[in-house]
């Protein structure tokens, strides 16, 4: 019992950290319907430039200097590999064009932080909590309460403000959007700027547990996607659930399957979704009207 | 028919017009210098390897150089980066092989690299001394009969070396009962677990469990709470440095610490760095440690900390090696008098000059059918502590230990 608890616990903790990086998916999903391939390297820039600053400032000033470049970041991303894809309505160009500004950031960061891991400092005490045999890291605690909380507030933004109805308005229908004087091509722009700053915050939420580097942003970019695709890209409270289901399965399966299969249920509930239904666990099936 | 002759013909021609250009370009550029290769990922997740690799070569040939050179010849180097990357280090010994015509290649901090790109220097008969990668199969991958000479060398402890000094360490010196394996899942790790199992097998004990994991995993729970389960006493390692270091963090995390003991990998300043205090105690076999336990291994230490203006190596043991195969290599050029494929590796078989090394000194290190510089005996264990690697048993240098020779 009390394995399975730690077992739980700690495929929270992971299933989290996949969940906020899918988060970012979708946000640019629901406005654009384009998704930014490149965002678990958002992430690991994010962490990267977030290790940089904490030398200098501090660890709580260092925040929102993330959050800032993590907005500039996006921003670049849509201006230079989004905005011509979704104005000549080239249904595949974004997707390319996001890898590849992906491999670009990541070559950059192997240039100035080199592509050794690198360790994190913790805003928290490194030493576990106990709770009835359960042992949690502060760390990983304050990974789930950090991840509820930006995506939390993000959606109360979009939900209260009048800048967030323009976003979600663009999200439901971008050309009646448009022609209600809405701006959508900015929305768009902002969608993929809160994206990538989500993706930057996860990543120093993130990097004290998951070390940082480099090279970072590839698997849990990867990992993010396919809690995305199971939890539906349409929904954030999907993507939020779908990240526990595959973390929480990884560890389970690791545990009581062998450590040799762990990847293997969370794919394979993957390929169900997939085939039962398409939109996600949580999402809302589109009709395309063509 | 005769259409096919003809180009043949002509295409031969083409490759002796060629042939002679180069020829005639090589015994140029031979009056000036002496082309060696140098391979190794210099970016990437073994770059801390492959670069101190790279720095012991380089400081090696310059002392060469500075003191005249080898045959009265300067060494040129002709430094490549594999990226860890089987298909770009079989391009790379090609262009060094055909277009840079290196007389010797030095290097490979990967096995698989190591693998793939040897075979083209073995077909051109030019001598490879791998200094870092420790696959089992390396150096026995062309041994004759069933090739007419075998081409690569080693100045590293191979795989099979280590997993019996682990299995005796933690079994007969330190009296563990129920080892676990934790072991990543690329070849370097599954390779080992397969070469620790066969080791614990010898001493008639059996893993109580075998735990695998990926490049990248940042939770280690569920391997660690199997071991847990199957009342492990010790971890047996074999993976590189991130994933080690999350193992160690993992333990503590579960309030469970048990010794860590593994391949040379543990000394990676990415375990070190990651680990921190909880990667104090871990104990893995060392050809060299930053130590300055002899004279030379001194002046090597304080050479390579003025020339790279570093305290603390990347990966001591890489440097070493390193370091010391370019010496072999020099020897043996200087007593073939030629830089001959043929004869430097008869020369590197066959040393009768004694190399005094930093790992240890070379005393006829190879022979025809036995290509590994560095036996069973050589290395010794060294321990994190604080940040460093230290000596785990200080016994085992003192006095005259200090410099362990080969075992004929």
């Amino acid at each position: 019992m009390q394995i399975l608890a730690q077992l739980i616990v700690s495929g929270i903790a992971v299933g989290m950290i996949y969940g906020v990086i899918a988060f970012g998916y979708q946000l640019t999903f629901a406005t654009s319907k384009t998704l930014n391939f490149g965002q678990g390297e958002a992430l690991m820039l994010g962490s990267l430039v977030g290790l940089t600053a904490v030398a200098y400032v501090g660890y709580w000033a260092m925040l929102p200097i993330v959050l800032v470049f993590g907005l500039m970041q996006g921003a670049v991303v849509e201006r230079l590999g989004v905005r011509r894809a979704i104005e000549t309505r080239s249904e595949a160009g974004w997707i390319m064009a996001t890898i590849a500004l992906g491999i670009i950031f990541k070559n950059l960061a192997e240039n100035i932080w080199g592509r050794d891991a690198l360790k994190f400092p913790s805003p928290l005490p490194e030493a576990p909590i106990g709770f009835m045999g359960v042992n949690v890291l502060p760390m990983e605690i304050a990974i789930v309460v950090g991840a509820l909380g930006l995506m939390l507030s993000i959606e109360l933004f979009n939900r209260r403000s009048i800048y967030g109805k323009a976003v979600v308005a663009t999200a439901n229908d971008r050309d009646a959007a448009g022609l209600m004087g809405i701006d959508t091509s900015l929305a768009i722009s902002f969608s993929y700027a809160l994206s990538s700053m989500t993706a930057a915050f996860a990543g120093v939420l993130v990097a004290p547990v998951t070390l940082t580097g480099a090279s970072m942003g590839g698997a849990l970019g990867l990992k993010a996607f396919a809690v995305a695709i199971i939890g539906g890209l349409s929904s954030g409270m999907g993507v939020v659930v779908g990240g526990l289901i595959l973390g929480v399965t990884e560890t389970l399966t690791g545990y009581y399957i062998s450590t040799g299969y762990k990847d293997v249920p969370g794919l394979v509930l993957l390929l169900l979704v997939l085939s039962f239904k398409p939109s996600g666990l949580f999402g809302k099936a589109a009709i395309k009207k063509v | 028919m005769v259409g096919v002759q003809i180009r043949m013909v002509l295409v031969m021609k083409k490759y002796l017009a060629v042939l002679a250009a180069s020829t005639m370009f090589v015994s140029v550029a031979q009056a000036q210098s002496i082309k060696i290769g140098l391979s190794g990922p210099f970016t990437g997740g073994s770059a801390s390897m492959g670069v101190s690799m790279r720095d012991g070569v380089k400081l090696a040939v310059a002392e060469i150089n500075k003191a005249g050179g080898v045959l009265g010849r300067q060494i040129q180097l002709v430094e490549r980066d594999d990226e860890a990357r089987n298909e770009l280090g079989v391009q790379i010994a090609q262009e060094l092989i055909n277009k840079e015509q290196v007389v010797a290649n030095l290097g490979y901090i990967n096995t698989g690299v190591a693998l793939a790109s040897q075979r083209f220097y073995q077909e051109a008969e030019i001598p490879v001394i791998n200094n870092v990668a420790t696959g089992t199969l390396i150096a026995k991958q062309f041994l004759p009969p069933d090739n007419k000479a075998n081409y690569i060398f080693r100045t590293s402890a191979n795989d099979a070396i280590q997993s019996a000094m682990i299995v005796d360490e933690a079994i007969t010196r330190r009296g563990f009962k129920a080892p676990a394996i934790l072991a990543d899942s690329t070849n370097y790790g599954q390779l080992g677990r397969a070469d620790l199992v066969k080791a614990l097998e010898a001493k008639g004990v059996k893993p109580v469990a075998e735990e695998k994991f990926n490049i990248g995993d940042t939770d280690m729970t569920a391997q660690l709470l199997r071991a847990k389960n199957a009342n492990a006493d010790v971890i047996l390692t074999y993976g590189i440095g991130p994933e080690l270091a999350q193992i160690a963090n993992g333990m503590a995390k579960l309030g469970w610490k048990l010794p860590l003991i593994g391949s040379w990998t543990l000394s990676m300043a990415t375990f070190i760095d990651n680990a921190g205090a909880n990667g104090d105690g871990a104990e893995m076999p060392q050809t060299f440690v930053q130590i300055p336990t002899t004279p030379k291994r001194k002046a090597f230490i304080e050479a390579y900390q003025a020339a790279y203006k570093v305290d603390r190596f990347p990966s001591p043991v890489s440097a070493a090696q390193g370091y010391d195969s370019v010496y072999l290599l020099a020897a043996a050029i200087t007593q073939a008098k030629s830089t001959d494929g043929r004869k430097i590796r008869e020369a590197l078989e066959n040393l009768q000059t004694k190399v005094d090394g930093v790992v240890t000194v070379y005393d006829h290190p190879f022979s025809a059918t036995d290509h590994e510089a560095i036996t069973a005996n050589i290395p010794v264990f060294g321990i994190v502590k604080g940040g460093r690697v230290e000596i785990a048993h200080p016994e085992d240098i003192a006095g005259d230990k200090a410099l362990r020779v080969k075992a004929h």
